[in-house]
């Protein structure tokens, strides 16, 4: 009992906190909206209302060529009251985005699946931290409040993806499926999250039943059912839409990289420097080094599928085309799930205060560059250098803290001493 | 990767704790004594103009001769106005602009600020460029009262003739816009802020003409009377509000023209006998901090600066020979080399340091010492975050032979007690081929509680609106009785949360590292951003912030009135206090000038103060009160 009303006062009170900042900065919202760090061009609430102005106008959301969103955010939105007027109802749905995104994160702490898995365990899986306090670190992280507020689409991404790992940690397929689906269709880049969460939802589905269920028809259904409910997804979007023109406003610009607006990832200013001949290549480079993370780490940590899981986040956070601080937040709120790996990591304190430097310094330079007109673009790249450094070396420290960790199950004997690579 | 085992294996070497307090202060001492060279020779440069485009001086003026009776003239007339009420003023001044054929328009204005209202009206004429295409102008401002509350009498004279004298040329390829600011600071924001549409509307009237992109404006402050009056220098002003700086270019230019075109000296921040001595040259680029620090507006040219317009103001100081006529021959020569721009002014510096009109310091030679003081801050508060994983129980000294003291209980033990128990845990270390053994407790990390330090600082740092919000919308009269109020609570204040939290919630050693650890962290960082957007402010509230660094808390009851007594002094509501007594200012005064400067000027100083400067004081303060109520009252 003690521990719901924990919960309750945690999540009405992150709640509290949302709406009370939406009704007493009212120009808060919009001037989120509006800033490159929050909002990207494929997740920015303004160019969803443009879409939604265009979608009710019955033109083609995508004929102005600001709106590269997902079709099926249209319908959902246009239920709501015009944001611009009313725009509680959409701020409401946000809050709820944000509780529900916490309540999944809760449920993933809550399986322990972090530190056990079905063919590991760790020597410290005593370490951890409550589901509360990790769903705390989550709603009062001050990236997801910045992220709630500006109504950037990617808080619904993020929840699909955090619902996905939820279910695939309680071994629920069909939902698991429809998440990831929905993640996917959402933000495109999710789907490379599939093999581990599969991997975790069959140690998930092998541990309730006694007799674990064979690899490859497994792999082979649920690949099939995530092919047959994306690919509805995409018929539907088509239908609402009367055309496939929506592939490539939406996925084309995410893979193309069309719209150089400045975000906090390391595409664009490469991609602005770039030669046009070269960029075909290079894009092909680009993307080939951001997926190329995902095989080698589910090979390697397997008997881990839901720290692969973890740090392919904070891969997408810095390696994306458009990331934006809500993906890094995903990420921060899913590292404190591995408690237990906190003993082993080096430098938690020089890449937190990397993050942290550069969350300060790069609105400064953002404004000495667009507003105050005494800094140039480069001020602010090399701001994203800094805090793309800072989300690389917690994903590389905690990957060491994560090997060492086996190691010292596999030979315990070593527990302790200094590793060396030879 | 040996190195980097090595300097792992270093950080657990408990001599390292050592140095931090020492390394602190060596930042802060190489960051002052960098600020104390910058003004010799070797730091410093020649100004040049780097825009080749702008020619200054190149060209003959032709602004003599009969020009003279005119500007006479209109003198007279300006004189006639003075007394007259702002409606019928700014109709005469329309009349004389619509004369020479310009475009006039007028705007008003009314804030209300402090519980008063600030109101006037501005008056304005567009001359069209002959070869422009509208999308490009400069501006010439007089303002009808200049900082010191005088009528800028032959100042607005002046622009009335220049208007009349330009729009019979037909070079121009610049829109010229002529602005008569009804004052110096609130009638160019009201302006500007409506040439780009950033104005409420509920206090100052859209601009009914406009003309294109402003490239560059000029103000003139020239406050004689009707019989004139002979002056000895120009000084330039080039503060704009919260310390951005106009081009280089823009300044260099202003200065060349008057100096070796028309002869005439000029001076920066009120250094009008300046010699060229080490001396000076440091009393001016401290002056010049100050000012940019505070980040007030220092006249009519102070509010085009955040809005990408470079600007400046030419204002007359002194008694000597230079008339009227060469300062509209300057102006009019600094006119025609804009007029010669291509594009918006970029080329040259927009952060620098002046130490004289013609010597500067640029951003690379400058901003480390701001840098060092900040980044003592961070060095600190790493050693807080490493000592505060410490145990916080007493290391025995491994090779004592003398026997735990007062354990008279443990005496009759003794014998049945076997060595061993008494000595320490010992562990092994090794690093490369050398082996120690060194207690345990020196290199354990025990579990850190974040949550509440965390909390506290976001709490304290968070209530820092309380006086920003009060500061900013009391009205003027009751702003001295609440500083006052403010000045007294804010002293006692550490004490009183000190005493609360002994009452209901004892911190232990570990969070109160950890609550100075964050709120330093947190300084050094905002200290760093601050410094690259506004260097002289984030320098001063570094060095005067410098003793939370060195505080601690501490049982000897002398030395925490000691460090009390000097934050006392350092409390941000008490610097403002003596500082202003020091700089010859009245505090009321500044009260209410900051409070107009946060709702008309866009003024950040105050967040600095009440979000970053106090709370991080209150925290430190109240670090150190609690060792007084453990050692005094309470233990």
């Amino acid at each position: 009992m003690a521990v719901d009303k924990q919960k309750a006062l945690l999540f009405g009170g992150a709640a509290a906190l949302r709406l009370l900042l939406f009704t007493v900065f009212p120009g808060l919202p919009s001037l989120l909206a509006g800033r490159v760090e929050v909002s990207t061009p494929v997740t920015s609430f303004k160019r969803l209302q443009e879409g939604l102005f265009l979608y009710t106008h019955n033109v083609s959301p995508y004929d102005g060529g600001l709106y590269h969103q997902a079709p099926l955010l249209l319908p959902l939105f246009s239920l709501l009251p015009n944001p611009s007027h009313h725009p509680f109802a959409t701020n409401l749905v946000f809050v709820v985005v944000d509780l529900l995104s916490a309540y999944a994160l809760a449920q993933v702490a809550q399986s322990g699946t972090a530190a056990v898995s079905r063919l590991f365990s760790s020597s410290r899986r005593d370490l951890r931290w409550s589901s509360a306090a990790i769903a705390a670190g989550f709603l009062y992280n001050p990236f997801t409040v910045l992220t709630c507020l500006a109504r950037s689409t990617s808080a619904l991404t993020n929840l699909f993806i955090l619902t996905a790992m939820a279910k695939a940690s309680q071994g629920a397929s069909i939902t698991f499926t429809l998440a990831l689906s929905f993640a996917a269709y959402l933000g495109m880049h999710p789907i490379l999250l599939f093999p581990p969460l599969l991997i975790l939802l069959y140690d998930a589905r092998a541990a309730k039943s006694k007799t674990a269920p064979s690899a490859w028809s497994f792999t082979i259904t649920h690949t099939l059912g995530l092919t047959a409910v994306s690919g509805g997804l995409l018929v539907a979007s088509a239908l609402l839409t009367g055309s496939w023109d929506f592939l490539a406003a939406t996925y084309g610009v995410r893979l193309l990289l069309s719209d150089l607006t400045p975000n906090v990832g390391l595409w664009w200013y490469f991609f602005i420097e770039m030669f046009d001949s070269f960029r075909e290549f290079f894009l092909g480079v680009f993307w080939l080094h951001a997926a190329s993370y995902m095989p080698g780490l589910t090979i390697r940590l397997h008997k881990q599928p839901l720290f692969v899981a973890c740090t392919l986040t904070g891969i997408f956070a810095v390696f994306i085309p458009y990331p934006s601080i809500a993906d890094a937040a995903l990420y921060l709120s899913l590292v404190p799930l591995f408690r237990h790996l906190f003993p082993l990591m080096r430098y938690t304190f020089l890449a937190s205060a990397a993050v942290l430097y550069a969350s300060f310094l790069g609105p400064a330079f953002y404004h000495l560059w667009i507003y105050a007109g005494s800094g140039n673009a480069n001020f602010f790249y090399a701001i994203t250098l800094v805090w793309s450094l800072g989300l690389s070396v917690i994903v590389g420290d905690s990957l060491f803290a994560a090997l060492r960790d086996e190691l010292d199950v596999e030979r315990p004997e070593l527990k302790g001493k200094e590793v060396r690579r030879i | 990767m040996a190195l980097i085992s090595s300097i792992l294996a270093l950080r657990r070497d408990a001599r390292i704790l050592k140095i931090p307090p020492y390394l602190s202060a060596l930042c802060i001492v190489i960051g002052i004594a960098w600020l104390l060279v910058l003004p010799l020779n070797e730091y410093s440069r020649n100004t040049y103009v780097s825009e080749n485009a702008l020619l200054p001086g190149q060209v003959h003026t032709y602004f003599t001769g009969s020009e003279h009776n005119v500007f006479r003239a209109y003198r007279q007339e300006v004189h006639a106005m003075i007394d007259r009420p702002v409606e019928e003023r700014s109709q005469r001044l329309g009349d004389i602009f619509r004369s020479n054929n310009l475009k006039v328009a007028t705007q008003k204005y009314s804030y209300h600020v402090s519980n008063r209202t600030i109101a006037n009206e501005n008056v304005y004429a567009i001359l069209q460029g002959p070869r422009a295409d509208a999308t490009e102008a400069i501006v010439l401002i007089g303002a009808w009262k200049n900082m010191d509350d005088e009528v800028n009498n032959s100042g607005v004279a002046l622009v009335l003739t220049l208007a009349r004298y330009f729009k019979r040329w037909s070079l121009w390829s610049k829109d010229i816009i002529f602005l008569v600011s009804g004052d110096s600071t609130t009638g160019p924001q009201a302006w500007v802020d409506a040439y780009h549409d950033g104005h409420d509307e509920r206090y100052v009237e859209s601009l009914k003409i406009k003309s294109g992109a402003l490239q560059a404006a000029v103000a003139v402050d020239y406050p004689a009377g009707p019989w004139g009056h002979r002056y000895d220098k120009l000084h330039v002003l080039y503060d704009g509000v919260n310390g951005q700086l106009p081009n280089l270019d823009l300044f260099n230019t202003a200065v060349q023209i008057a100096s070796s075109q028309m002869g005439i000296g000029c001076a920066i921040q009120r250094m009008f006998d300046h010699r060229d001595s080490y001396k000076e040259r440091l009393q001016t680029m401290l002056r010049g901090m100050v000012s940019q620090g505070l980040g007030h507006a220092t006249g009519p040219h102070s509010s085009f600066i955040p809005y990408h317009v470079d600007a400046i103001t030419l204002s007359t100081v002194g008694d000597g020979w230079h008339d009227e006529m060469s300062l509209g021959k300057t102006i009019e020569s600094l006119f025609r080399s804009l007029n010669n721009l291509l594009e918006h002014l970029h080329q040259s510096f927009f952060f620098y340091l002046l130490i004289q009109a013609n010597r500067f310091i640029s951003i690379g030679t400058y901003l480390p010492s701001a840098m060092l003081i900040a980044v003592n801050f961070s060095i600190t508060s790493i050693a807080l975050w490493v000592a505060s994983g410490r145990s916080t129980e007493p290391i025995p000294n491994p090779a004592s032979t003398a026997p735990p003291k007062d354990d008279s209980a443990a005496k009759k033990d003794i014998a049945a007690l076997s060595t061993e128990s008494r000595q320490p845990e010992m562990e092994l270390v090794e690093q490369d081929d050398h082996k120690a053994l060194v207690p345990k407790a020196s290199t354990a990390i025990t579990e850190r509680h974040l949550l509440f330090p965390l909390l506290s600082v976001l709490t304290i740092h968070f209530l820092g609106l309380i006086p920003l919000y009060m500061f900013n919308t009391w009205g003027a009269e009751n702003l001295s009785r609440l500083y006052l109020t403010f000045a007294n609570g804010t002293t006692l204040l550490p004490l009183v949360i000190a005493w609360f939290l002994s009452e209901l919630r004892p911190l232990s050693t570990q969070e109160v590292t950890l609550i100075q650890c964050f709120s330093l962290l947190l300084l050094g960082m905002i200290l760093a951003a601050l410094a690259t957007l506004n260097f002289s402010q984030s320098f001063l509230i570094g060095v005067l912030a410098t003793p939370l660094s060195f505080v601690r808390k501490t049982n000897k009851t002398w030395l925490t009135a000691i460090q009390l007594g000097f934050l006392a002094v350092l409390n941000p509501v008490m610097v403002a206090q003596w500082s202003a007594k020091l700089l010859g200012a009245d505090l009321q005064e500044v009260l209410v000038l900051a409070a107009q400067g946060w709702h008309v000027w866009g003024l950040w100083t105050q967040v600095t103060v009440w979000l970053i400067w106090f709370p991080a004081w209150v925290l430190g303060s109240v670090v150190v009160a609690g060792g007084v109520m453990e050692g005094g009252l309470v233990g």
